[in-house]
């Protein structure tokens, strides 16, 4: 039995989402910086692609159109994160609109305490923004993920970035009878202004169908800083400059994305979901592909409804016995029963836990519940 | 023992959750045979301008491939594919390289040999004969266990290499570019040599057909699993590539054998020559005994050979006549039904000794029934030789060797049982319903192609009067004699009479019914323009209905985090099979040598492979090997049975190594489109960027 938590010790998460080409760069700079154990997701962006209609037919077509992405997860110590992020806005480039996006957030850490890299870096990069928000939405497979991507370029809320990932929680209570419902879930991550998050997720939800039985699951994070990619679309360009640009650039000169709130009354209007006070807390914990099941099984013993795992790999690789296979396990519970489920995944044998909060939360049967 | 705790289903809820997971796969393969029924049924009422003979056994036939492709996918993704990735990410955490290179040659020889891929070969060297070939029917028929041995070396060696290769994370691009020159020039070696090259596209099929429905899956799931547990995903392209390997080593493997086997096999002669009493013993060598030479003689001879075998006419017409007895018939004509050996291969001097029509006709229609229950029976077995040794083998390995316990053990065996049912029914349905339906459209099509009145029935009649023929003239004078037949509606028709086919002795006379073309067609290219269309849409439609497809693609989908769609890649492959079989029936209707219409598609594929990414370069030679699996291949080789059957073909092979080719082909340049177009999106200037690409 591991000792029970007494809080973890502080760190920040980074999250870089980039093309795969740029793997070796980013891959090379957090290996200069000493950042050790990069998880590595594979992930598409959707964006929209916009076309002329032929015979000059009026309103262009706008389609998705998926690119590769990789999701880069790594921790640092708290006052080295904006130089990791500014090393690798260099490294790949991530200030040109497009390339991608990065951000980092506070968590408490669980776990193997080994040494987190603290030094070195590059100055904040200049786009930065310090008022965002991270809108995690899971949801089942057959194109529900689609839909949420939509969406979300509808409203103009980001590029969104889907992984994929598989359900775990009641659909395993069921017996043999769980095959009838597929395990595959989506899951949407999308950077958005923070004053806006509430009003997004509440369009999200009613516009991708969220509020209704099997629907899905969406909660947000904070963000202490980050770059968004602003380019929401892709077609022919017919002003100086695009739109995502201009707003790109406002974002820069304000220095934040307060600008952009949709609801002019915070107080009234901001569209908060309905939740618990003390809010959520999203669990993330890694553990080696396969052994991740008996843990999670715990964790919902100890309180949680169910978890969301995704597979990911070590970056850098080689033949290390296997252990580059890993699962990366997702649990949002009500912050009361969050210090339970952390000790529960850790009673199986050490294991790296992050804990990070969640203001807002949404799902069907919460609702009901 | 949940500790969860088990939730209680009320019944009539758990059957309304089975009923809607249950329509939904229905609905989704329905979608995957949609194109290539009604495509069937379509050229049925175009060319054939009548109901399918068996209507109702091809509408049970489709039934049951419906339900035994759900059956059969499901039990893929539930219980082999689960189970083949456990065991590949165990292995590397457990073992060393040697051992997984070790498990991979098992794993590949005991595919080959659970799923013998030498039934569909022996099918396409149907017409094959000892006297032609003589090195092709050794293999075939005589030495089979030393084939499928080498095919399965190669396979074995194939699948160790492909999991060495991701064990270090090795790119798939060195092995194309090494295996593909050495096998066109081992083929081109070959085919100076008159004896291997008529083995030439033998080993192309087989290399083509090994990669089987079960193996696939569980090739791919494991090489996914070894890769990602290796965690080299650089290189390896994510776990793709075996199956390239497992469809090309098998072609080597094949020649090599030939090879090794050619000096000690007779020159090809001709048929009388071999027949002859004086090269019995050389004969022999390539027959078990003298019932199998006669039986050869029979089977696939012409009535000069067995002239050449009796000696003299008295012997031989002794021998036909011997054939009205049942346990004669068995010995010299094997399953072959005698109405069907009269049609195809009696003389006409032959079929006079033949007992009289309404004889021959109870003997045919006691030969024709294809009973279902027999059917279901036999694919059963063949079933249970795929799943079961395959499935047993990896428990074995998870749970003695690697000492873990299947992640779900209940939904292995669910899978398992499934892959199980799913495989017996599909195969039945294949044979039952597609099979018949496509050899009725295909039979015709040839004929087509020559504008010529298609043969509709034979009517006899005896005896015959032959003063009922009278004379009637065309437009230009020519005079021709005609008789009158009571057509079924009770109307005269006046009926051109053939003195060829009047029995003097018996009064005997068979009319042969036309029916007038069904386009007016006068010239060939239109004819040929159709032949090739159909073929097309055959493999298309084959494709998308090809479950081991559906295991890539989904697969893919998986793997590439849905930039690569499932339907995108399902339909670039399909294209290039269809691509393919227009290859393999023009090279039938136009006479052209194999090796010229293999050749240029590998050169072509040397430079889009330098050009293509890693993943896709994997996916797209994979796809080669996965096409020709179990709806394709007897679909495509009953295609070339007939059409080669009605065109007098003998060597039908080369139509599925095409079938394996030419997708490659398309799947490169879909992927060369896709990141084209991605690379726009990704508004980088060509040239900038780091790794990849």
């Amino acid at each position: 039995m591991a000792e029970p938590a007494p809080g973890g010790r502080p760190a920040a998460r980074i999250t870089c989402i980039a093309h795969p080409r740029f793997r070796g760069r980013i891959a090379e700079r957090l290996a200069a910086l000493g950042v050790a154990s990069v998880r590595v997701e594979n992930a598409r962006c959707v964006r929209q692609r916009v076309r002329a209609r032929r015979w000059r037919l009026p309103e262009p077509k706008v389609r998705l159109e998926d690119a590769p992405a990789e999701i880069y997860r790594a921790t640092v110590a708290r006052p080295a994160a904006v130089g990791v992020l500014g090393a690798l806005t260099r490294a790949a480039d991530l200030d040109t609109p497009g390339r991608g996006s990065l951000f980092v957030q506070d968590i408490l850490e669980f776990g193997p305490d080994t040494p987190l890299a603290a030094a070195g870096g590059a100055p904040a990069p200049a786009r930065m923004l310090l008022d965002l928000a991270l809108v995690t939405a899971i949801v089942s497979k057959a194109g529900s993920g689609e839909q949420v991507a939509r969406s979300a370029l509808r409203l103009g809320a980001g590029v969104p970035v889907i992984g994929l990932g598989e359900g775990t929680g009641i659909r395993d209570r069921l017996g043999l009878l769980r095959v009838t419902i597929p395990p595959e879930k989506e899951v949407v991550h999308l950077v958005v202004p923070r004053d806006d998050a509430g009003t997004i997720e509440r369009l999200l939800i009613e516009d991708a169908r969220m509020d209704r039985p099997g629907g899905g699951f969406l909660y947000r994070t904070p963000i202490r800083a980050g770059l968004t990619d602003p380019m929401l679309r892709i077609g022919p360009q017919d002003r100086a400059a695009s739109i995502e640009q201009l707003v790109a650039a406002i974002d820069e000169l304000k220095a934040g994305t307060g600008w952009r709130r949709r609801h002019a009354d915070p107080a009234t209007a901001a569209g908060e979901l309905p939740g618990r006070p003390d809010g959520y807390r999203e669990i993330v914990f890694v553990c080696l592909e396969g052994e991740a099941d008996s843990r999670i099984r715990a964790a919902m013993r100890a309180g949680a409804g169910g978890a969301t795992t995704t597979r990911v790999h070590g970056l850098g690789g080689g033949f290390e016995g296997g252990a580059a296979a890993l699962e990366r396990g997702v649990l949002c519970v009500p912050a009361g029963a969050a210090e339970r489920v952390v000790d529960a995944l850790r009673a199986d044998g050490p294991v790296q836990v992050e804990m990070l909060e969640a203001p807002s939360a949404f799902a069907y049967a919460r609702m009901r519940a | 023992m949940d500790p969860a705790g088990h939730i209680r289903i009320p019944f009539r809820t758990a059957l309304a959750m089975v009923g809607a997971y249950v329509r939904a796969r229905l609905a989704e393969q329905c979608w995957s045979v949609a194109f290539l029924v009604g495509y069937l049924a379509l050229f049925q009422a175009l060319v054939v301008g009548a109901p399918p003979a068996a209507a109702l056994r091809i509408a049970v036939g489709l039934g049951l491939l419906l339900v035994g492709l759900t059956c059969f996918l499901e039990g893929l993704w539930l219980g082999l594919m689960p189970l083949g990735e456990q065991v590949g990410l165990q292995l590397p955490r457990r073992t060393g390289v040697a051992v997984i290179a070790a498990f991979g040659l098992l794993l590949g020889l005991g595919s080959t040999l659970a799923e013998p891929a030498i039934a569909a070969l022996r099918v396409a060297g149907l017409n094959v004969t000892a006297w032609d070939a003589p090195l092709l029917f050794r293999l075939l028929e005589l030495d089979t266990e030393k084939l499928v041995a080498a095919i399965g070396i190669g396979v074995g060696v194939a699948v160790a290499a492909g999991m060495i290769r991701f064990a270090f994370g090795l790119s798939i691009k060195p092995f194309v570019y090494v295996l593909v020159p050495v096998l066109l020039g081992v083929s081109a070696w070959c085919a100076r040599d008159a004896n291997l090259g008529a083995l030439l596209g033998l080993a192309w099929d087989a290399g083509a057909v090994t990669t089987g429905a079960v193996t696939v899956p569980l090739v791919l799931a494991l090489g996914i699993g070894v890769s990602r547990a290796a965690g080299r995903q650089e290189g390896a392209g994510g776990g793709f590539g075996v199956i390239m390997l497992a469809s090309a080593l098998p072609v080597l493997a094949v020649l090599l054998l030939g090879m090794t086997l050619n000096a000690s096999t007779p020159r090809a002669t001709a048929e009388t020559a071999f027949f002859a009493p004086a090269h019995r013993a050389e004969a022999l060598r390539l027959f078990p005994d003298d019932d199998a030479l006669v039986r050869h003689a029979f089977r696939r001879g012409s009535a000069e050979g067995r002239r050449a075998f009796f000696g003299d006419e008295t012997a031989h017409a002794q021998a036909i006549r011997a054939l009205a007895d049942p346990a004669m018939r068995r010995l010299r004509l094997g399953d072959l039904s005698l109405a069907v050996w009269a049609a195809q291969r009696a003389s006409d001097w032959e079929r006079a000794l033949l007992p009289s029509g309404a004889a021959l006709d109870a003997i045919a229609r006691e030969d024709s029934r294809l009973p279902l229950a027999g059917v279901l029976g036999r694919e059963s077995l063949v079933a249970a030789r795929a799943v079961v040794p395959l499935s047993a083998l990896l428990l074995v390995a998870l749970m003695l060797f690697l000492r873990v316990r299947p992640r779900h053990g209940d939904e292995t065996a669910l899978g398992i049982g499934l892959a199980l049912v799913g495989m017996t029914l599909l195969t039945a349905g294949i044979r039952l319903g597609l099979v018949p339906l496509g050899d009725e459209v295909g039979r015709p099509l040839p004929a087509v192609m020559h504008g010529e009145a298609m043969e509709r029935g034979r009517v006899r009649i005896e005896p015959f009067d032959p003063s009922a023929v009278f004379t009637a003239y065309g437009e230009d004078g020519t005079p021709a004699p005609h008789f009158f037949l009571r057509d079924g509606d009770g109307r005269l028709r006046p009926e051109p009479f053939d003195p060829t086919r009047l029995d003097a002795e018996s009064g005997r006379y068979e009319h042969v019914l036309r029916r007038p073309p069904a386009f007016a067609l006068r010239w060939a290219a239109a004819g040929a323009a159709l032949v090739l269309l159909f073929a097309f849409g055959l493999g298309y439609g084959t494709t998308l209905a090809e479950p081991a497809l559906a295991a890539l693609g989904r697969t893919v989908e998986e793997l590439t985090v849905g930039t690569v769609r499932r339907a995108g890649f399902v339909r670039a492959v399909s294209v290039g099979v269809g691509l393919g079989l227009v290859a393999g029936v023009g090279r039938m209707l136009f006479g052209i040598p194999n090796l010229w219409l293999l050749v240029p598609p590998y050169l072509l594929l040397l430079p889009l492979t330098y050009g293509s990414g890693e993943d896709f370069v994997g996916m797209a030679w994979d796809s080669g090997g996965v096409t020709t699996g179990i709806v394709t291949v007897p679909l495509v080789l009953a295609m070339g049975q007939s059409i080669g059957g009605e065109l007098g073909v003998v060597d039908r092979f080369g139509i599925l190594a095409m079938a394996s080719v030419y997708p490659i082909v398309s799947v490169l340049v879909y992927g060369l489109i896709l990141r084209a177009r991605q690379r726009r999106s990704l508004n980088i200037a060509a040239g900038e960027g780091g790794s990849g690409g």
